[in-house]
């Protein structure tokens, strides 16, 4: 297996709420012998603040992160709006900071999405998964527009033993989460939510899977407010062949 | 011109100019530079009969997905039975008597419309040049002939230029509009038509035509004719050649 | 902590939410022009032409003084009028003025959301003109006495049935909801204003400098009626809708027609470079161009902003935007509506003012996907929200919201020292647990995060953070930085 150790970097959505997000992704690179470690003191990007126009307290967010992982081989994330993050907006923050603005492309040339990672840089198609089921796949914004990940998590799905993948309608529409707009026009975002499910539900798949947890969560709460029990899945957790735990 | 010279000097101020310096184009010949269109110009001119003819096709087809009718005529005599049967068959929309308005234009006069309604209640008038009456013949009337300069097969438009004898209101008042292209002016796409139109930028007026007036406002529900032509009929003058 | 009052934006948005036709509407508009441009772009042959148009236009930016210089000129030389109005209220004297001199009572107008901008139909009209909107969905509105929803389908929002009756109270028509009668009707009442006025009124698409021609794209033929018909024609332009030469005009229009509405072009492209000849039955005899600034320069000093004049007003990005797809254009409070009427009309009208629009989209990157020109309208609105978060002398914005500001500084403190990161997700976990609920969601939360728990559940902090887990199962600790692995792999 390529030798670079993998520095993982848990979105904090992911280490405070969906940990076995994190877990399942650890096992995925067991089960494919890639090294890695967890380096300490990491929090968050800064995306939230970014978002908001709070591009000053996102620069000190991004600082502390680069601080964290500088020394990183490579640093691999199971969110695709995070690595979206570090690797466009961290260089604009610092746009008028040379030696910040060179550690932020440094840092951003090396930040890779899971399953990017697996496919373009691992050249992995099969992690030799197994998961009985029908799954359908929502496409996060900026995993697709930002990173031009849509490939790559059909490739792995597809590969999954017993998994029958179920595309639905307008995949790559927004899911309504948009961060704190979710909290801010709460109307608007649940209309936008509501799309999303019907469309998840008019494929008929026990389970929904993405590669950003922040979307799913937000499709989540709004299938469990509607009392709909579909599973939802972070794509890792499905790679792991782990079912979960159902929630 | 005092208004313009602060409205321009604001505008260089906020591009991080002198305000007070004008900018002359000579100064950036690039600005204004235009492609080299000799070959294309080359091409226009040097196309054969078969190469025409696939334009038409081409042209037809794209039309046809614009609710333009189209007809071929082989000779002069066909375009007008082409025009007489379409003069016969509609019915005026705004009023009850047949007048046709057309361009002043050697193609149309060929037609000899006169010769073809000496027994019957239509009366055809054409667009001269300082005929005072010209607006008002061309409101009465349902149907106005012109005969555009040029045709563009790929998106299916006929271009036509405001000229003496040749005003605007004939392709728009009148609820059909009848277009006489010969094959010989139509281009394969808006490129060559530009190169064409460069040698035209002089007039003060002319307007690109690509199909019978429509709108979807209401229910996006496509309805022809808002306030343009319900019909556009095209007819290409395509005389038999005998190719070398 | 109590909900914040709901905002005239969020209002206007929720009357559109509850509104079925509507949905309906937006619905199948954005299937249809939003998935098909996008199809369109993916198809297209010449995959370089979006690139150079944006690049054109960007250029023209650059040397917009010396290009509106050339247009006047060469307008000028055709005999026609030309007027620089740095102000809305300047672009209205001249107009009124013109109106005056030929003893205007009507004017026809052709749909140009500048006109709306100047709001020049009311001083108009308190001069005692007659002012007629003539492109259909324009003169529904007008008879509606509304406020269009959509940049090219402004009667978006009203069913048949709706305009049926409308018709039949304000143009004396028999009942009915057919839209080609409806259609017809307006044709008859619409050809007479247009045949009797004295003035007609429009936008402009786009200008070309070196022929001093502007250009206008319709369907209906309204545009060209009401340049043909009536003695004079005053065209309102902004500033920034200009191109050099006229092959930068052929890429250019070729793209707006495609972006609005699939075309390869529309139905009509009119070129009007100056009055009539005397030997023209038809035809304005007086023609004036009134170029426009009122706040356009002020976005063009600003580099970060710049980028939003290339814009050629297709309305592609509301075709796809998922917000302006549930709320429609009301809500946007503007004439431009949409993701560039949230970029545009805070720059035009005031940041703070329009704050709803700066912070109301999710940034999901669809409009600038789907731009004809590549406008990056999400990286404005991030950036307009950097100006609303600590507030602006260039744009005279002031910081929106104080608490906002606190919390965010807050927030920079903890995520920058992990230690405090920590010890206070343990506290909110313990904080949360009278409010997890069996299924182990989270349904009823107080203050500001009753946004989400209006309408979604929230999973509940984990028992363990991964952080903790980690700690837990990776017993031994790892080096701190992974300087010391680097070679343990490469054995």
């Amino acid at each position: 297996m390529p030798g670079k150790t993998v520095s993982l970097f848990i979105q904090c959505l992911v280490d405070t709420m969906f940990p076995e997000t994190g877990e399942a992704m650890i096992s995925v690179f067991d089960r494919l012998g890639v090294a890695y470690d967890y380096p300490p003191g990491q929090t968050c990007c800064g995306q939230p603040a970014f978002n908001s126009g709070y591009s000053r307290d996102a620069a000190a967010a991004a600082k502390h992160f680069i601080d964290i992982f500088e020394a990183a081989a490579v640093i691999v994330c199971p969110s695709g709006s995070c690595v979206h993050m570090v690797r466009h907006h961290y260089p604009e923050l610092f746009a008028d900071d040379p030696a910040m603005h060179s550690r932020a492309l440094a840092i951003g040339a090396k930040t890779f999405e899971f399953t990017q990672y697996l496919v373009d840089e691992l050249a992995i198609h099969d992690v030799g998964a197994q998961f009985p089921g029908t799954v359908t796949y929502h496409d996060s914004c900026h995993l697709n527009r930002g990173l031009g990940i849509a490939d790559q998590p059909r490739t792995l799905l597809k590969n999954v033993r017993g998994l029958e993948l179920i595309e639905m309608r307008d995949s790559d529409t927004c899911c309504g989460f948009g961060g704190t707009f979710s909290v801010n026009y709460p109307e608007i975002s649940v209309a936008m939510v509501d799309e999303k499910v019907d469309n998840i539900l008019a494929t008929g798949a026990g389970t929904v899977t993405g590669c950003d947890i922040s979307c799913l969560m937000n499709i989540l709460g709004r299938l469990r407010r509607r009392g709909e029990d579909v599973q939802v899945l972070h794509i890792a957790q499905i790679l792991a062949g782990d079912k979960g735990e159902k929630r | 011109m005092h208004k313009q010279t602060t409205f321009l000097a604001n505008v260089r101020t906020a591009l991080g100019e002198a305000p007070q310096v004008e900018r002359s184009k000579s100064t950036f010949p690039r600005l204004f530079a235009a492609p080299d269109t000799t070959e294309t110009l080359k091409k226009i001119c040097g196309r054969t009969v078969t190469e025409l003819n696939e334009l038409v096709t081409i042209f037809l087809h794209n039309g046809n997905m614009l609710n333009i009718s189209s007809h071929i005529a082989e000779s002069l005599h066909e375009a007008a039975d082409v025009v007489v049967e379409l003069i016969r068959t509609k019915e005026p929309e705004f009023n009850y008597v047949k007048h046709v308005i057309m361009h002043d234009h050697p193609d149309i006069a060929a037609l000899e419309l006169w010769n073809r309604f000496n027994r019957e209640a239509v009366t055809l008038h054409t667009t001269f040049s300082r005929d005072r009456q010209i607006t008002d013949k061309t409101i009465a009337s349902f149907i106005g002939i012109t005969a555009p300069t040029i045709g563009v097969a790929d998106s299916a438009t006929v271009i036509q230029l405001t000229e003496p004898g040749r005003p605007r209101s004939t392709s728009l008042l009148p609820s059909l509009h009848i277009a006489l292209l010969r094959r010989e002016n139509i281009v394969a796409d808006l490129a060559e038509a530009y190169a064409l139109l460069r040698q035209k930028s002089y007039l003060d007026s002319l307007v690109f035509i690509s199909g019978p007036s429509k709108t979807a406002d209401i229910e996006a529900h496509m309805v022809y004719g808002a306030h343009g032509p319900r019909e556009l009929h095209l007819i290409v003058l395509a005389e038999p050649v005998t190719e070398r | 902590m109590s909900k914040k009052p709901q905002s005239q934006y969020c209002m206007d948005a929720k009357k559109s939410m509850d509104s079925p036709r509507l949905q309906a509407s937006l619905h199948s508009l954005q299937n249809r022009f939003g998935k098909g441009a996008m199809a369109l772009w993916a198809e297209m042959d010449d995959q370089d032409m979006r690139r150079r148009v944006k690049k054109s236009r960007m250029k023209n930016l650059e040397y917009l003084d010396i290009l509106l210089a050339e247009l006047a000129k060469n307008v000028r030389t055709r005999g026609g009028h030309v007027h620089f109005a740095e102000t809305a209220q300047d672009a209205i004297d001249y107009t009124l003025d013109v109106a005056r001199k030929n003893e205007v009572k009507r004017v026809v107008k052709g749909k140009s959301m500048l006109s709306m901008e100047i709001a020049i139909d009311p001083a108009l009209q308190e001069a005692g003109i007659e002012v007629v909107e003539t492109d259909l969905g324009e003169y529904i509105i007008q008879l509606a006495g509304d406020k269009p929803s959509h940049i090219i389908a402004p009667c978006i929002h009203m069913d048949r049935s709706r305009i049926g009756e409308l018709f039949a109270e304000k143009l004396g028509i028999d009942y009915t909801d057919d839209p080609p009668s409806l259609t017809a009707a307006a044709r008859k009442a619409l050809r007479e204003k247009l045949l009797s006025a004295d003035m007609g009124l429009t936008g402009c698409n786009l200008a070309c400098a070196a022929t001093g021609h502007i250009s206008l794209v319709s369907n209906e033929g309204n545009i060209r009626m009401s340049t043909t018909m009536p003695p004079v024609h005053v065209a309102l332009m902004g500033m920034e809708r200009i191109v050099a030469t006229l092959d930068e005009h052929r890429e250019t229009v070729q793209l707006l027609t495609r972006g609005a509405a699939l075309q390869k072009l529309s139905t009509y492209v009119s070129f009007v470079g100056g009055p009539s000849s005397d030997d023209d039955p038809d035809g304005s005899k007086e023609f004036h161009l009134v170029i426009i600034d009122n706040g356009r320069s002020k976005i063009l000093a600003d580099p970060e902003f710049r980028e939003v004049l290339a814009c050629i007003r297709c309305g592609a990005c509301l075709n796809i935007c998922p917000v302006y797809g549930r709320i429609g254009g009301h809500a946007y409070n503007s004439p431009y509506c949409g993701p560039i009427g949230a970029v545009v009309t805070p720059l035009l009208d005031g940041i703070n003012k329009h704050a709803d629009l700066c912070k109301g989209e999710t940034l999901c990157g669809a409009c600038k996907d789907i731009c004809p020109v590549q406008i990056d309208l999400p990286r404005m609105l991030a950036a307009l929200r950097q100006k609303l978060a600590y507030g602006s002398d260039r744009w005279n914005t002031r910081q929106h919201n104080p608490l906002e500001v606190y919390a965010f500084t807050l927030w920079r403190l903890i995520v920058c020292w992990s230690p405090l990161y920590r010890t206070g997700l343990k506290i909110a976990r313990l904080c949360q647990r009278p409010f997890v609920e069996k299924n182990r969601m989270i349904k009823r939360m107080a203050g500001v995060a009753s946004g989400w728990t209006d309408g979604r559940d929230l999973p509940p902090i984990a028992k363990k953070t991964f952080d903790e887990i980690w700690q837990e199962k990776h017993a031994t600790p790892l080096p701190k930085l992974p300087v010391a692995t680097k070679e343990d792999n490469n054995a």
